[in-house]
């Protein structure tokens, strides 16, 4: 009988993994594969796109296995890969956008310049409340806002980090965090305007 | 506001400013009502957005996520390791190969040791043509035998027999 591995601890599970016991790596799987795709979503906003992707993550994840040398937590180091597919996949959509649309984005539009009207737009908001409108203002970013709104926030990853893994400059990255943060703050007001009318 | 400075505005809520320079940022945007202003709004959108990510649920079960995973791992064949295979199954993996190169070279030896086989039969079939070819090396001889297998030939006398010596090109029978 398959003994049980829910029990062992992640090192462990990792270091099976390593010596190639599949049964180690599937209990990684289960532990983490909400977590993976959650971060594929945020990126992607596709249920499907982000379900394959963080499937590919942890195929990658176990061929590159032998690499994995413990200097950061293992869920890390498999957000990265999915972070790095997802990046790969936005590339593509780009290059099937015109590129007056990526010019426009990339300028900003109107939020950029516009005052500061409300300076503290989640104010009041319930945790789950707040949570769920984040999301639903993060759906309505560019692909590249979005993503280097998620890089920074919830990877917490500086400037320079963000621009190699996005392949742009550092004044690109902050130039596009001014504008989703901006944009955000923007949507979260209106969101909140929506729900009290 | 110039955008630059908004820029670094956003730089310094960041920690991504060298500590004087974050100094100054910093006694610059208490004192200015704009600056001000905008340090609060990203301020609070970055603050609200620290560890509120919506948490995902894969609609998938565990099973059914992970064997397209298994699959994809094993059609991509991996690192290609047999570490997790038992002793017997991986010392199988090795004996099969091990063995049929094992019986070919016996039987390499048997044909060296009895000499070299005196005779070969070789068939073809083709449509509505059959022929079987039979070569003696010690009578340097060689048979064929063709039989038209169409349609209506059954009837006719349609065998034919020619039976040559290894001398190339050289019929000796013709039936």
């Amino acid at each position: 009988m398959e003994p049980d591995k829910s029990a062992l601890a992640e090192a462990d599970l990792v270091r099976k993994s390593q010596k190639g016991d599949m049964a180690s790596f599937e209990e990684l799987v289960a532990r983490y594969r909400d977590k993976i795709y959650a971060r594929a979503y945020s990126m992607m906003r596709n249920e499907e796109e982000a379900l394959d992707l963080s499937q590919d993550a942890w195929v990658k994840g176990w061929q590159r296995l032998a690499q994995f040398q413990g200097d950061s937590s293992f869920i890390t180091w498999m957000t990265r890969i999915v972070i790095n597919l997802c990046l790969d996949q936005l590339r593509k959509h780009k290059r099937q956008r015109s590129e007056s649309i990526e010019a426009m984005e990339e300028e900003g539009g109107v939020e950029r310049q516009m005052p500061v009207v409300n300076p503290n737009p989640t104010a009041g908001l319930e945790r789950v409340e707040l949570r769920e409108r984040i999301d639903r203002a993060l759906a309505q970013l560019s692909l590249q806002h979005r993503t280097v709104l998620v890089l920074h926030e919830f990877e917490e990853l500086e400037y320079k980090e963000i621009a190699k893994r996005m392949k742009c400059s550092i004044g690109t990255v902050m130039s596009r965090l001014f504008y989703a943060r901006r944009r955000m703050a923007t949507l979260l007001a209106s969101l909140r305007r929506e729900n009290s009318e | 506001m110039k955008h630059d400075l908004e820029l670094k505005v956003q730089a310094w809520l960041d920690g991504e400013l060298p500590e004087r320079e974050a100094r100054r940022m910093g006694e610059w945007v208490a004192r200015d009502a704009e600056a001000s202003a905008l340090a609060a709004e990203l301020g609070c959108i970055r603050q609200a957005m620290f560890r509120n990510e919506t948490a995902g649920a894969l609609g998938e079960g565990r099973e059914f996520y992970w064997s397209k995973i298994e699959r994809q791992i094993q059609r991509e064949a991996g690192p290609g390791r047999t570490d997790d295979l038992p002793w017997y199954a991986r010392l199988r993996q090795y004996m099969a190969p091990l063995a049929g190169a094992a019986a070919l070279a016996c039987v390499l030896l048997m044909a060296v040791w009895q000499g070299a086989p005196t005779f070969d039969e070789i068939s073809s079939t083709g449509e509505g043509m059959e022929a079987v070819t039979f070569h003696d090396q010690s009578a340097q001889m060689t048979v064929v035998w063709l039989q038209d297998s169409s349609a209506g030939a059954e009837d006719q006398s349609a065998k034919k027999t020619i039976r040559y010596e290894d001398e190339p090109g050289t019929v000796i029978d013709l039936e």
